[in-house]
């Protein structure tokens, strides 16, 4: 390769790219200025905030008999906290007005019209005090001032009851407090400020160079094509790896460029907050110098990730024609992206050998590792090569792209309708597999936050609200882009022979099914015990509600969105061997869990080609649901289901039970694709 | 010299699900064009003009056949080299307009591995002889229409190639423009150079042109001087020859499907 041309070409594209002022502007304006500007704007909020709580006053109406001991608590209270108050100038001093109890008729209305905060009426019997307090929790003063009446009362009680053991003639320290307990932090300050930056700093790196390349990406390859520069270039005695790496070049230079400038900024505001913190508490000051390998291990994370995402970012944009349509298609990247960055901030990830190998992921956790002093060299080397790796391949992958006369020279028509205006859209047809990918991410997304939130808070109705976020979010994007919904979603009738060739088939791939889990759980041990338990902790006892919400809802909605949407959309525009290998594949990745993936992947692809041979999405919904619905039963009753048919029952199938499982199962799903095929000819 | 023989492009679509359907933008054209000579390609749109251009000058590559140029009786083939003589121009060859165009000509001068003090030298030659003088160091996109195409012809003289291959380039140009393209043809067929272009003006082509090759559904059905075709035909202008050729060869009218096709596909090409 001929360095003296690759070095002219990055040179041209760099002068390109940088008299761009977008790109400058990302590059540097938001490093420059943003972050501390964002810094700045917090510090004032947070000023702004405690300013205003010192200016609070409470208005408090006291009808106590109590020998007003009650005020005299309530006077104590307030002298200390203004003492306290001008020792160290920021803690929360508090005015208190006392209203004249005889003033107010209805405490009701007082507390209603703000009158008053709190009012507290007391009595006193036997030598105990009894006291209502009534208050507004609606109103975030009468709130405050209530814990404040509580406090008081709480040092009342405490003088009280020394008091009285002191009166007993015993030892009132002895008692109340026979249990001292103070915390000790021993973590070095090095410790603690890795453990913040090691929470934040992978993420923001990662959306700082995924920014950075975003622009200089989307400029050398949808920009270049945009502006008609592309014919001009490939008319030159360049070779199309030439002109690849000096692109892949200068966008990887402009991301690292861009993360030093954000680190560099972080960094500093960091260290000026830390230094702040450092003078009111009073903590140890710190060595930088512990941080150097950290810093050096973290500059080759950057420069290897730097190579992967200019690369992945480059074969995202190269396909589009346009700025505007590789922003679209940068999107979904970025917020995948974001999402694998978003393990960083997960507690108790570790940095195992097959976590090195997932892109994302094994940059934030390394950094993080590195910042918490949690070092292994040889996992150093796995993420470090596994990046230059995956963008080698992404290199290779993106000259197939240049090499495309397909790609470089075909028309504007992108697919991605979900942005056009509605009124120009055609109704009818499918929707395109540009608008499905987008849609699907986006959708993947959803649940993987909104979806797992909900699950973890309403359980098993979040489950269900998971199942219509799947069904409603595709059907959207059906509706919005008028596209026809029976063709999308196969609507169709199916004929009888179609749901025996289904049933048949899927009563064979349960069963080899069952060989494959019970394989991979010996495989995998530790994995498919927790989603045993997971699956009866979230579900409980109800077996109705979860039949509805396990098996029916999936049946539907899954089956709608997976073959449906994303079957007819891929099927329209690819071979129908390619369509259905795509959905199955997406269908085992679905359901997020390495053993599950095979099985899963295996009933997709049966109920791909169901839905494809009956030309009808009910068979498959129905098949669907059968599946479903056979794990709830053997999850609920186990001991019934043992004594129908013992063979499931096993923990450990020996070698025959293995060959009759999957020779049944083999029998029976022969026979249901011959009964399915036996029809479609027969219809022909 | 440059040559092409039995030049071959098919192109696969696939617009409805699981039906490819190939078909040939360029069916088998061989032509050459010599020292000293222009050549120029007439055909209806979506005749298969840009697409044996483009494989003319190693944009493309042919389905089948071979496109090789002959200089000093040397035959080159490699698509590198072969690039490295040619100066191609057509609409969609756009300038990088963030540069200037001394900036742009200095860079191409070291991929065509030109010196840099010859690079220099022969940037004041063009500058002068298109008048670039005012506007070499502005960036291109500042230019007007005018000044772009004087800088777009510069380019594709800067490593003063042996071939040039124009599609269409006076499509949609003025007066003025134009002709200035066309006197530039006209010069460097006096210094010896090969010129193979395409136009859809008849006057133009029957001005300028040593020979005409009339395409059409990516077939040769013409060649010739002008009054050679003159002599076929019977027609006695080039408009009449061209509509005559047209209709023998199965017309428009019957092939509209295919038409369509071609014609979207070169718009395509123009975004």
């Amino acid at each position: 390769m001929n360095t003296k041309i690759i070095c002219t070409l990055v040179k041209k594209e760099m002068l390109d790219v940088f008299r761009d002022k977008k790109t400058v502007i990302m590059m540097l304006v938001v490093p420059i200025i943003l972050y501390p500007l964002i810094f700045i704007g917090v510090m004032q909020l947070m000023t702004f905030i405690s300013s205003s709580m010192e200016e609070q006053n409470y208005k408090i109406a006291v009808e106590a008999e109590d020998d007003g001991r009650f005020l005299h608590k309530l006077e104590e209270f307030r002298r200390d906290s203004q003492a306290k108050g001008e020792q160290t100038e920021e803690s929360q001093s508090y005015e208190i007005t006392l209203i004249d109890a005889d003033s107010i008729t209805d405490y009701e209305t007082a507390l209603n019209e703000e009158e008053i905060d709190v009012y507290v009426s007391g009595q006193m019997e036997d030598g105990k005090i009894q006291y209502d307090v009534y208050y507004l929790s609606s109103v975030e003063n009468s709130a405050y001032a209530a814990n404040l009446v509580k406090e008081v009362c709480d040092g009342l009680k405490e003088d009280m009851t020394r008091q009285m053991i002191a009166e007993e003639g015993m030892d009132a320290e002895a008692i109340l407090e026979p249990i001292h307990y103070e915390k000790q932090d021993i973590a070095s300050s090095e410790q603690s400020i890795g453990s913040i930056m090691g929470s934040i700093l992978p993420f923001m790196l990662i959306v700082s160079l995924l920014m950075g390349t975003m622009y200089p990406a989307i400029d050398t390859t949808a920009g270049e094509r945009e502006r008609g520069t592309l014919e001009t270039i490939l008319t030159l005695p360049v070779t199309n790896r030439q002109l690849i790496v000096s692109k892949f070049i200068t966008v990887a230079v402009i991301g690292i460029a861009s993360a030093l400038l954000n680190i560099a900024s972080m960094g500093a505001i960091t260290l000026y907050m830390y230094k702040m913190l450092d003078m009111q508490t009073e903590m140890n000051s710190f060595n930088l110098a512990k941080f150097v390998p950290a810093i050096l291990v973290c500059m080759l994370a950057i420069f290897a990730f730097s190579l992967f995402i200019s690369a992945v970012a480059m074969c995202v944009t190269s396909f589009a024609k346009s700025y505007k349509e590789a922003n679209n298609y940068i999107t979904p990247l970025m917020l995948v992206v974001m999402f694998v960055g978003y393990i960083g901030f997960i507690p108790n990830v570790e940095l195992t050998q097959t976590v090195a190998m997932i892109p994302v992921a094994n940059i934030c956790l390394l950094i993080k590792n590195m910042l918490l002093f949690k070092v292994e060299y040889a996992s150093i080397a796995v993420v470090l090569l596994s990046n230059v790796a995956y963008a080698v391949l992404a290199i290779l992958f993106l000259s197939r792209i240049y090499d495309s006369e397909a790609i470089l020279f075909s028309d504007g028509k992108a697919g991605l309708q979900l942005f056009e205006k509605r009124e120009n859209l055609k109704k009818g047809g499918v929707p395109t597999v540009s608008d499905v990918w987008f849609v699907v991410a986006f959708t993947i997304l959803l649940i993987l936050y909104v979806g797992s939130m909900l699950q973890v808070k309403f359980g098993l109705a979040g489950v269900f609200g998971t199942q219509m976020i799947l069904l409603f979010v595709p059907l959207f994007l059906v509706v919005y882009t008028k596209r026809d919904i029976r063709q999308t979603y196969g609507f169709a009738r199916a004929k009888v022979s179609g749901y025996l060739g289904g049933a048949l088939m899927m009563i064979g791939i349960v069963l080899i099914n069952f060989v494959l889990a019970a394989g991979l759980m010996s495989l995998f041990p530790e994995s498919t015990s927790n989603v045993e338990t997971a699956f009866a902790n979230i579900f409980g006892d109800n077996v109705l509600a979860v039949f509805m919400v396990v098996a029916i809802a999936p049946a539907v909605c899954e089956e709608m969105l997976f073959r449906g949407v994303i079957m007819h959309s891929l099927k329209a525009k690819y071979k129908v061997s390619s369509a259905i290998a795509i959905t199955a594949v997406l269908f085992g990745l679905y359901h997020m869990s390495l053993v599950k993936f095979i099985p899963t992947g295996l009933l997709g692809l049966i109920l791909c080609i169901v839905v494809w041979k009956t030309g009808s999405i009910y068979p498959a919904m129905i098949m669907h649901f059968i599946n479903n619905a056979i794990s709830i039963i053997i999850t609920y009753y186990p001991e019934q289901v043992e004594k129908v048919l013992p063979i499931l029952g096993k923990s450990n199938f020996t070698a025959v039970d293995v060959l009759c499982l999957c020779a049944a199962g083999g029998i029976f799903a022969a026979s249901g694709a011959l009964v399915l095929y036996k029809a479609k000819s027969a219809a022909k | 010299m440059i040559i092409a023989d039995n030049l071959v492009k098919t192109f696969t679509k696939n617009e409805k699900k699981n039906k490819k359907s190939d078909f040939n933008a360029v069916d088998g054209i061989s032509l050459n064009v010599k020292e000293g000579e222009i050549v120029g390609i007439l055909g209806p749109n979506g005749a298969g003009k840009t697409t044996l251009l483009r494989m003319m000058s190693k944009l493309m590559n042919p389905t089948s056949g071979m496109v090789s140029i002959r200089i000093n009786d040397e035959e080159i083939s490699d698509d590198i080299e072969v690039k490295r003589h040619i100066g191609y121009l057509s609409n969609n060859t756009k300038l990088y307009g963030r540069l200037s165009t001394r900036e742009l000509l200095q860079m191409l001068g070291v991929i065509y591995g030109i010196s840099e003090e010859d690079t220099k030298r022969r940037i004041d030659e063009i500058s002068q002889v298109l008048t670039m003088d005012s506007f070499i160091d502005n960036r291109i996109e500042k230019l007007s229409t005018g000044q772009t195409q004087r800088a777009s012809i510069a380019r594709c003289l800067v490593h003063d190639p042996q071939v040039y291959i124009f599609d269409e380039p006076t499509l949609g140009l003025d007066i003025i423009s134009s002709a200035a393209i066309v006197d530039f043809m006209k010069g460097e067929r006096e210094r010896g150079k090969t010129v193979l272009y395409s136009t859809h003006y008849m006057e133009e082509a029957e001005y300028l042109c040593d020979r005409i090759i009339m395409i059409h559904r990516g077939r040769i059905i013409g060649e010739g001087t002008p009054e050679e075709l003159r002599m076929q035909t019977g027609h006695d202008s080039l408009r009449d020859i061209f509509a005559g050729l047209i209709a023998e060869n199965g017309g428009l009218e019957s092939d509209m499907s295919d038409l369509g096709k071609g014609a979207a596909g070169k718009r395509r090409a123009r975004r």
